[in-house]
């Protein structure tokens, strides 16, 4: 057990009774620094969970997915509140969110077709269309920018071989733009599947693809 | 002063008003316009669109005043520098992608965002950037959405969800993206309001395909009258161009239609356009049913053709028609058949006339839906099972109905009647060629002749409520004046005018010689109507004496 590598007096960990580590609380995920290999798994990326493995063909809200919405839906007193819930379990399975689960949710929830559609579309963290195994999303806002966000994203299009959005042809990579991961820290962030990859330079890209296609990007 | 009550300061002027009350209500009672999109009096304000900023004194920052509610002593200042310099600022950024496209916007001549940076917006715009351009779509029903022109006000959206409680539109994307949709493809089918969401809206994003570019909204001549569609007697403006009605918007009436209407109601005009009218007075004097009425035949000397059948003047062809009458009188009584649309006026005339006559039956036929279509939001308003304007004044003046809900039949006894017959705005589409036949006198007043008006002895166009002034009585027995719109065609003139005139010269009363003189008289002769005011009646109607007919009959 390791000592935490400075105190902070912004999180939960060496206050009062308890004696925990930062990395007894962030659990194995945080290794001390921020790594490029994806390691740190951000509280901000982590919702809603996008996963490699995706199942497109198996039905929504059936079997554990069911019992998972019911359990969400348990928490409110109003089941619209548990829309944004739903659409994530949506987007676990599929790994985006499509008209006829749109649709699929509304009747679930009772809610109105164009309700659904509205908030889904208001969320940049729901994929309105299908996005590669892997959805590279690298954060273009002021702080990366200037940490030189535009090669890093360049960079992956050009390693990728595509364009802004697109899919490869192997169905491996989807390449994006973000507005701000919230990662100014350690810029530039970039956010692929329920992970964030800080301090990227455009060096690095090569090895976290090579890293990805070899299943590690979880 | 009651505690309810809370005092503040608008423009230096010190006004007391309900506690709850929002800045902007207040300032409209003190007569202080804040302009606005998103708030709209009938729905919730959600502070959209941040047009209706004022100062508030102490406020660290402006308000918006369609949710900011008036506190004591507050001071609040619509028209400071400051506030109308907040306001330039917001209508500066809405012309940032607000398309300037105004010669061929429908919207054009009513629009507020056109008004408001003609008041208060730059000169110039400063904007180098193109425009954002988003496009058009169509969203069924009535209604084409131009994108580009969208100020996103949500007026249309929080419509479709508060009033008409079926939320079919949202706000899809956010940011300069952000856009009114529907569900993908599904559009606004099966809704049966959303036409107001065309009236709502305060720029041309919505538009009425019935109405697209078929006229300028300045070139309108705007008629205020009621609703014809079913007996909630909606208030409307008749809009009018050429002399043909090009639109019918709601006009606000809080005790009866709020700021709303149907679809059916909105888009039931075309029929006020017909052509093919009874233009001239026509007499036919058939010597074995009128005896001495024969003696009036030619000697007018304008136009008898070799079958009987003349066009002749007005005051000819009434003077023919009262000899025939005078010498059928007696008998075997009158019967009359009276249409819904006639106004209490034109009943009172026809009741005046069979009075007159010594005395007989007036029936009427109706069409009937099946169900009622409530507004969910505004529940005092629905298209009502009885699909005419004025089946309650028509109770109140002894008429019977007769006839199925199709508003068919019933008039057996009518068809074969030997005495006196008068047939008064009913199109008898479903009687036979040889209805009234054998009656000694068969007077038929209408602005078509249906071919079921062949044997009658007298054809007499009249006007419909479109082209003549009056008051209908709706359901809950609220009478509600309506005005002409139309100039009328021909010679026809308003039933209570063309019966009234041959009532008069028969019983030797009053002839009433404007709409108000014909009120006078029928709340005069009907309790029902006693005490109510012709003048008054314009602005909201009154209630006329009679318990409401809700219930079966509606």
């Amino acid at each position: 057990m390791t000592k935490a590598p400075f105190a902070n007096p912004g999180w939960a960990g060496n206050t009062g009774d308890f004696e925990l580590t930062e990395s007894e609380i962030r659990g194995s995920d945080f290794v001390g620094e921020r790594p490029k290999s994806g390691g740190h798994a951000s509280g901000a990326g982590a919702m809603p969970f996008m996963f490699r493995r995706r199942e497109p063909d198996s039905e929504i809200f059936r079997g554990e997915y069911l019992e998972r919405i019911e359990k969400v839906v348990s928490r409110y007193p109003d089941k619209r509140a548990a829309l944004l819930a739903a659409l994530s379990i949506v987007q676990e399975i599929r790994g985006h969110v499509g008209h006829a689960d749109m649709r699929e949710v509304a009747e679930l929830l009772d809610l109105p077709t164009a309700h659904v559609r509205g908030v889904a579309t208001f969320y940049t963290m729901y994929n309105k269309r299908p996005v590669g195994l892997n959805l590279v999303q690298v954060c273009t806002n002021i702080s990366c920018s200037l940490m030189g966000a535009d090669e890093v994203f360049r960079g992956f299009l050009d390693h990728i071989g595509v364009q802004p959005g697109e899919t490869s042809d192997d169905g491996e990579f989807t390449v994006v733009e973000a507005e701000c991961l919230a990662a100014c820290g350690f810029a530039t962030c970039v956010q692929i599947n329920s992970r964030y990859y800080e301090n990227v330079s455009a060096e690095d890209i090569p090895d976290i693809v090579a890293h990805l296609r070899s299943g590690g990007g979880e | 002063m009651p505690p309810s009550l809370v005092n503040l300061t608008i423009d230096g002027r010190k006004v007391a008003v309900r506690k709850g009350t929002t800045i902007l209500e207040a300032a409209r009672q003190v007569g202080s316009h804040v302009p606005h999109y998103c708030y709209h009096p009938g729905l919730s304000s959600p502070a959209m669109c941040r047009l209706c900023l004022v100062e508030v004194e102490g406020a660290s920052k402006p308000m918006p005043s369609c949710v900011t509610t008036v506190q004591e002593g507050q001071v609040v200042r619509v028209n400071s520098e400051e506030a109308v310099g907040h306001r330039e600022g917001v209508l500066e950024f809405y012309l940032v992608n607000h398309p300037l496209d105004c010669p061929i916007c429908d919207m054009s001549g009513e629009c507020d965002l056109q008004d408001y940076v003609h008041y208060g917006g730059r000169e110039r715009g400063r904007s180098q950037e193109p425009k954002r351009v988003f496009g058009r779509d169509d969203f069924g029903g009535d209604v084409l959405f131009y994108g580009d022109r969208c100020v996103m006000c949500t007026r249309c959206v929080r419509f479709m969800s508060e009033v008409e409680g079926d939320e079919r539109l949202t706000v899809v994307e956010r940011g300069d993206r952000a856009v009114i949709d529907t569900f993908f493809e599904e559009g606004l089918e099966g809704t049966n309001w959303h036409g107001n969401i065309v009236d709502i809206c305060p720029v041309g994003a919505l538009l009425s395909k019935d109405f697209l570019h078929k006229a300028r909204a300045w070139d309108l001549e705007h008629s205020p009258s009621v609703c014809t569609s079913c007996s909630q007697g909606c208030n409307v403006e008749l809009h009018v161009r050429d002399n043909l009605v090009q639109r019918i918007k709601p006009r606000e009436n809080l005790a009866v239609n709020g700021w709303w209407m149907c679809d059916h109601g909105r888009h039931n005009y075309e029929w006020m356009n017909r052509g093919g009218r009874l233009q001239e007075p026509y007499a036919r004097v058939r010597s074995s049913s009128t005896g001495n009425g024969s003696s009036a035949n030619g000697s007018s000397g304008n136009g008898s053709s070799p079958n009987g059948a003349g066009r002749s003047s007005w005051s000819a062809t009434l003077s023919r028609v009262r000899d025939a009458l005078i010498a059928a009188r007696g008998g075997a009584g009158t019967l009359a058949v009276a249409s819904p649309f006639l106004s209490n006026e034109d009943l009172a005339a026809l009741v005046r006339l069979v009075d007159a006559l010594g005395g007989g039956r007036v029936v009427y036929r109706s069409r009937r839906a099946p169900d009622e279509n409530v507004l969910k939001g505004f529940p005092q308003l629905a298209r009502r099972r009885d699909l005419a304007p004025n089946t309650t004044g028509l109770g109140l003046m002894g008429a019977k109905r007769v006839g199925d809900d199709d508003g068919a039949g019933g008039l057996d006894r009518v068809a074969g009647h030997d005495g006196v017959v008068i047939v008064v705005g009913d199109a008898l589409h479903d009687q036979m060629d040889d209805f009234a036949a054998s009656a000694s006198a068969f007077i038929y007043a209408g602005s078509h002749a249906p071919p079921s008006a062949r044997s009658a002895h007298a054809l007499l166009p009249v006007t419909t409520f479109a082209e003549q002034e009056g008051s209908f009585t709706n359901l809950d027995g609220r009478v509600q004046r309506f005005s002409p719109a139309l100039i009328p065609p021909g010679s026809a003139r308003p039933p209570w005018f063309v019966l009234g005139a041959l009532a008069a010269s028969m019983d030797g009363g009053e002839m009433a010689r404007s709409t108000a003189e014909a009120f006078a008289a029928l709340s005069a002769s009907s309790p029902a109507f006693a005490g109510l005011d012709f003048e008054a009646l314009l602005e909201g109607g009154a209630m006329a004496k009679t318990e409401p007919a809700r219930g079966e009959g509606r």
